[in-house]
C-alpha cells in the first residue's frame, strides 16, 4: 500500500487540502487545472491533468491522468477531490448586454477594487442598481459578495445603491449584520417575488417593478447595471465521477445528499470530496472538510497500514466471473481476475452483491445465508402468535425496533426482528422461506436516499415485488408481506407498522 | 506515551462528534452535559422524510450518539456541570454533578417513575434508547422535597445527595460545545406563546409528533388541519438586536411542512416568511416542490388573536393580494431561533475567551472558526453560532481535529 495521497483539482481548497495533507506528512500529488504553482514546498504538482481511469483499491489506487499531451500514471493510497465553483455571469437571464454600465458582479468587484477606475467609473453621485435572485435562488456565498459590494459602494460619496432581489440569502455568520448596515448606509432593498422588467439602450437603462400595495409601477434608471452570477459545481463533474467510479450529487455536485456520506465522503471508500467538490462551500467552509477529511485519511492509512477484516468472501469455485457483483456494488469494491475479487478495505458489508450472485457465491461473513435461514426457523418456533419475521436493515429499522422496545411501545407478540446489514441482504429466498413458515413478514429498509450503500432499499423493494409474483403463482396472499422504509428514531412508526402487519393477518 | 485528556463541554451533537473523532484517535474524553441525556437539542428532533429522506440529520444524531455511548476512550457525565475550569494547559477542570439523579448502575429502565409522576412533569422520558439511563430527573421541576422521589424507584435508582457531588478532572485542551438556547417566544407577547395553547414552538411539535404520530393539538387533541409557520421569531430581530439568521429555521419548516403534508396531504400549511433560507445543495428542486405543497408568505403576521374554540385569528398581509386578510389557523408553529447560550458570559469569564457582538463564542481565525484565541480551547457548534446538525458535525470534527494538532497527536 502507499500513503501517498492525489488531490485533484486546481483552485484555491484543493491548494489548501494538498498544503494540510502535506504538513501533516503525507506525500502529496495536486492534478488539475489552474493555479497550483502556489502549493507548498512538499507538494508534486501535474498542471493541466485530466482524470482519465482510476482502478485498484483504497490503499492502492493507480490514477490515469492526462497531461498537457502526455499520459501520467500515480499510485494513490487516497484520493480527495476539491474542484472550484464554475462562475458564469447571469446578463443573458435578464436580456442583458455586458458593457460599461452593465456589468456582472465579479467585473463589478474588479472595478470597485481598482482604484483608478473606481474614480472614474463612480464618481458624481451613481446610481447602482443590483439583480440577484430571479434567475437562481442564489445561496449566502453570492449574497455575502453583493452585500460586501453595497457596503463598499455605500461608502463612495453620493453613490447609491439599489438591490432588487427575491430572497435573501443571510444563512451564514455575520450576514444579517451586513445587511442591516448597508440599509443604515442608504441602500434600498426592493423584495420582488418576480424579476422586474429591464432595459438596456445603450447607456440609457431602466429597471421596473409593479408595487402591489403602492398599486403602481416603479420605474428608476440606474446609472449601472450589476447583475448576479451563478456559482455551480465544476462541470467536468460528471466525467470525473465516472472515471472515478463515484455517484454524481444533485446540481452536479460529486457528494449525494445521503447523510452517511457526510461530512467529506462518497460512495467509495478512501475517495473524499471537499469543499466545493461538494457544494457550495467559501474557504471557510472548506477548510472544515479539509480537516474532516484528514481525519478521515488518517483512520484510512494513518499509520501506513490497512486493518480490515472480510465482510464478504468469494467462493472462487462457485464464481464463473459473470460480474453482476461488479455491476451492483455500489461502493466500487469489486474488481476480477479470473474470478470476482472483493476488496476488503473498500467494502462496507452491505451484502446487495450476496443477494444478487446467481451462483450464491458470495457470502458476508456475520450474515451467512445459512445464519440468516437458522434465524427464520428460530423465528418460526418462537413463541406469540400470529408469527411475523421483520427483517430490519441494522442502520434504521433495527434501531427503531429497538427503541421500540425500550420505550414499551405496544409490539406484537409474535414479532421477530432479524439484523440485516442493509435491506439489499434480504434474498428473495429469505422472504419465501419465511413465508412459509410464519404467517407475516415485514422488510424494513431504510428511506429512499437514506441508505448507507445507496440502493440497498431499492434491491429490497424490488425483491419484494418479485415475490408478490411468486406468492400469487402459488396462492399466497400477498398482504402477508409488506415492505416500508423508517429511519432509526422513528419508534413509534415501527410499532404501527409492526401491529398493522399483526392485524392484517389475524383477519386473513 | 500517556494518553491525552480532553474535556468537552456540552454532549450535544457538536460535543459528541468531536468527543468520538477525539477517542478514534486514542484520545480519552470527559464528555460533560447538563442534562441528564446525551443529544442536546438535536436529538429531540424526529424524522423529516416523506416518502424519501430530506436529510434533516436528526438519524445522523442517533448514530453519533450510540457511537458515543459505546467507545470506552469517552466518560460521559450526564446531570453535571462546570464548577471551575482552568484557563490554560494543563486546565483543572472541577465538575458538578447534580444532588438528585436516576443512577445508571442500578435503574432498570421500567418506566415506573415516569408513568408515576406523569402528571408533575418531574421524570423526563429520554430520546434515545441508547442513552441510559432512560429516564432523568427534570430538574426545573424538583420539588422542595426530593426525598420523597426516593421511594418512587422499587431499585432505589434515584438518588438524592444533600448536596452536589463535587470532582476534579484535568485536560490537555478542552473543546466548549455548550450549544445553544432557544428564543423564548413569549417575549413577543403578541403571539400568545404560553398563553394560547395551539401556538407553539418547533421543539413542542416535535414532542408532540413523537407522543402521537401527528400534529395533535395541545388545545383538544384533534389532528391540526391548518397550520401556520411563522419564521424568524427571535431572529433576524432588529428590535431585539438580534441581527443574526438562526439558519436551521428554514430547514426546518419546510422539511416539517413537507413531512406533515406527506403523512397528511389534507393539511393546509402555510409558510410566513421574509426570506427562505437554502436546504442543500438540491435546495432549488426542494423549494420547487415545497412551493406545490405550502403556501408561502412573505410577511410576517404581528398578531395573533385566540377563538373560543382554540382556533387561532391573525392579520395577514398576502403581498400578492395588495390588502391585509383575517384567517383562521388551528396551530400556528413559531420557528424560534437559536440564541446564544445564556452560560456563555459565565464560561467566558472562566475559561478567559471572548464572546462576539451577538453573544456567541468568537473565533480567532477566519478560516476556521473552531480556533479561540487561547491555544488548547477550542469551539464548535452552536456555541459558536448558529448551525445546521451537518454543519455542527464538520465543526466539530473540526475542532477534534484542531485539538489532536494541538495535543501533537497529529502533525
Amino acid at each position: 500500500m502507499t500513503t501517498d495521497v492525489l488531490v485533484i483539482g486546481g483552485g484555491a481548497a484543493a491548494v489548501q487540502a494538498a498544503n494540510r495533507l502535506s504538513t501533516a506528512e503525507y506525500p502529496v500529488t495536486l492534478a488539475g487545472p489552474g493555479q497550483q504553482q502556489t502549493a507548498g514546498k512538499g507538494v508534486e504538482v501535474i498542471a493541466g491533468a485530466t482524470v482519465i481511469d482510476v482502478t485498484g483499491m483504497p490503499g492502492d489506487f493507480t490514477v490515469k491522468l492526462a497531461s498537457q499531451g502526455k499520459a501520467v500514471t500515480k499510485k494513490a493510497g487516497v484520493i480527495v477531490v476539491a474542484s472550484e465553483l464554475a462562475v458564469t455571469p447571469l446578463l443573458g437571464a435578464y436580456g442583458l448586454t455586458a458593457g460599461e454600465t452593465v456589468l456582472s458582479l465579479s467585473g463589478f468587484e474588479a472595478l470597485i477594487s481598482d482604484d483608478a477606475k473606481r474614480g472614474k467609473v463612480l464618481s458624481g453621485e451613481k446610481t447602482v442598481a443590483f439583480l440577484a435572485g430571479f434567475a437562481q435562488e442564489g445561496n449566502p456565498l453570492l449574497m455575502k459578495r453583493i452585500l460586501t459590494c453595497v457596503d463598499h459602494l455605500t461608502g463612495v460619496t453620493g453613490c447609491t445603491a439599489y438591490v432588487y432581489i427575491n430572497n435573501i440569502k443571510v444563512a451564514d455568520d455575520g450576514l444579517e449584520r451586513l445587511y442591516k448596515k448597508g440599509r443604515d448606509k442608504g441602500a434600498t432593498y426592493f423584495k420582488l417575488q418576480q424579476a422586474p422588467s429591464v432595459s438596456q439602450d445603450g447607456n440609457n437603462l431602466s429597471i421596473t417593478f409593479h408595487d402591489p400595495v403602492l398599486r403602481s409601477d416603479i420605474e428608476l434608471s440606474p446609472d449601472i447595471i450589476v447583475c448576479e452570477e451563478s456559482l455551480t459545481a465544476d462541470p467536468t463533474h460528471p466525467a470525473l465521477a465516472k472515471a472515478l467510479r463515484i455517484d454524481l450529487g444533485p446540481m452536479g455536485f460529486l457528494q449525494k445528499e445521503n447523510v452517511h456520506r457526510l461530512p467529506v465522503g462518497s460512495n467509495r471508500e478512501g475517495i473524499f470530496v471537499v469543499g466545493p467538490g461538494r457544494d457550495v462551500e467559501n474557504l471557510t467552509k472548506s477548510r472544515a472538510d479539509i480537516d474532516n477529511m484528514l481525519l478521515r485519511v488518517r483512520a484510512l492509512i494513518g499509520d501506513g497500514s490497512l486493518s480490515v477484516t472480510a465482510k464478504a468472501v468469494v467462493d472462487r469455485d462457485k464464481c464463473v466471473t459473470c460480474l453482476t457483483c461488479y455491476r451492483c456494488c455500489p461502493h466500487g469494491a469489486i474488481t476480477w481476475d479470473n474470478k470476482a475479487i472483493i476488496s476488503p478495505v473498500a467494502c462496507q458489508g452491505c451484502g446487495i452483491c450476496a443477494s444478487e450472485c446467481p451462483m450464491d457465491a458470495i457470502q458476508l461473513a456475520d450474515f451467512t445465508d445459512a445464519e440468516m435461514m437458522d434465524r427464520v426457523k428460530a423465528a418460526a418456533n418462537a413463541a406469540g402468535a400470529p408469527k411475523i419475521v421483520a427483517f430490519c436493515c441494522r442502520n434504521s429499522a433495527y434501531e427503531a425496533g429497538m427503541m421500540a422496545a425500550a420505550f414499551n411501545y405496544e409490539l406484537p407478540k409474535g414479532l421477530q426482528m432479524i439484523k440485516v446489514p442493509c435491506a439489499g441482504k434480504v434474498d428473495i429466498q429469505y422472504i419465501l422461506n419465511a413465508l412459509a413458515v410464519v404467517d407475516g413478514v415485514l422488510v424494513l429498509a431504510c428511506h429512499t436516499g437514506n441508505c448507507k450503500s445507496e440502493v440497498g432499499n431499492t434491491y429490497a423493494k424490488w425483491r419484494v415485488n418479485d415475490a408478490y409474483r411468486k406468492l400469487e403463482m402459488v396462492g399466497i396472499k400477498k398482504e402477508r408481506l409488506v415492505f416500508a422504509t423508517l429511519a432509526s428514531n422513528m419508534a413509534a412508526d415501527f410499532a404501527r407498522i409492526a401491529k398493522d402487519m399483526e392485524n392484517i393477518v389475524r383477519e386473513l | 506515551m500517556k494518553p491525552k485528556k480532553v474535556t468537552i463541554i456540552g454532549g450535544g451533537i457538536a460535543g459528541m462528534t468531536a468527543a468520538w473523532e477525539l477517542a478514534e484517535s486514542g484520545v480519552t474524553v470527559d464528555l460533560i452535559e447538563k442534562s441528564g441525556f446525551l443529544g442536546g437539542h438535536a436529538i429531540q428532533y424526529t424524522c423529516k422524510a416523506t416518502s424519501e429522506c430530506l436529510n434533516c440529520g436528526a438519524c445522523s444524531v442517533e448514530k453519533m450518539l450510540k457511537n458515543v455511548v459505546e467507545n470506552d476512550n469517552i466518560t460521559v457525565h450526564l446531570s453535571t456541570e462546570i464548577e471551575e475550569i482552568g484557563k490554560a494547559s494543563p486546565f483543572s477542570v472541577k465538575i458538578k454533578k447534580s444532588a438528585v439523579f436516576i443512577d445508571g448502575a442500578k435503574c432498570t429502565n421500567c418506566g415506573i417513575c415516569f408513568d408515576k409522576l406523569k402528571d408533575t412533569g418531574l421524570i423526563i422520558r429520554g430520546y434515545s434508547k441508547n442513552n441510559l439511563p432512560l429516564f432523568a430527573i427534570n430538574p426545573d421541576k424538583l420539588a422542595d422535597n426530593p426525598n420523597s422521589l426516593k421511594e418512587i424507584c422499587p431499585e432505589g435508582a434515584i438518588v438524592v445527595n444533600a448536596a452536589p457531588a463535587v470532582s476534579k478532572l484535568t485536560a490537555d485542551a478542552v473543546i466548549v460545545a455548550t450549544g445553544f438556547t432557544p428564543f423564548n417566544a413569549a417575549r413577543k407577547g403578541t403571539y400568545g406563546y404560553g398563553r394560547f395553547p395551539n401556538v407553539i414552538n418547533g421543539l413542542d411539535m416535535e414532542r408532540i409528533k413523537r407522543q402521537n404520530g401527528f400534529l395533535a393539538r395541545p388545545s383538544d387533541g384533534a389532528p391540526a388541519k391548518k397550520i401556520a409557520f411563522i419564521q424568524c421569531v427571535g431572529s433576524r430581530d432588529e428590535n431585539l438586536g438580534n441581527l443574526w439568521c438562526s439558519q436551521v429555521c428554514c430547514p426546518y419548516a419546510l422539511r416539517s411542512a413537507e413531512s406533515l403534508k406527506h403523512k397528511n396531504p389534507d393539511l393546509e400549511i402555510t409558510v410566513f416568511y421574509m426570506d427562505i433560507q437554502n436546504t442543500g445543495k438540491s435546495f432549488p428542486v426542494f423549494y420547487e416542490s415545497c412551493k406545490n405543497d405550502i403556501r408561502f408568505i412573505r410577511s410576517i403576521p404581528v398578531d395573533i388573536f385566540p377563538e373560543e374554540n382554540g382556533d387561532l385569528r391573525m392579520r395577514l398581509f398576502d403581498e400578492t393580494q395588495g390588502s391585509p386578510e383575517m384567517e383562521t389557523f388551528d396551530v400556528v408553529v413559531l420557528s424560534t431561533g437559536i440564541m446564544p447560550n445564556t452560560e456563555n458570559k459565565k464560561l467566558s469569564g472562566q475559561m478567559g475567551i471572548i464572546l462576539d457582538a451577538d453573544g456567541f463564542f468568537a473565533f480567532a481565525d477566519d478560516l476556521n472558526k473552531t480556533a479561540t484565541a487561547k491555544g488548547g480551547i477550542f469551539i464548535a457548534g452552536t456555541a459558536q453560532g448558529p448551525k445546521t446538525i451537518a454543519d455542527s458535525m464538520t465543526q466539530a470534527g473540526q475542532a477534534a481535529a484542531g485539538a489532536l494538532k494541538y495535543l501533537g497527536v497529529t502533525k
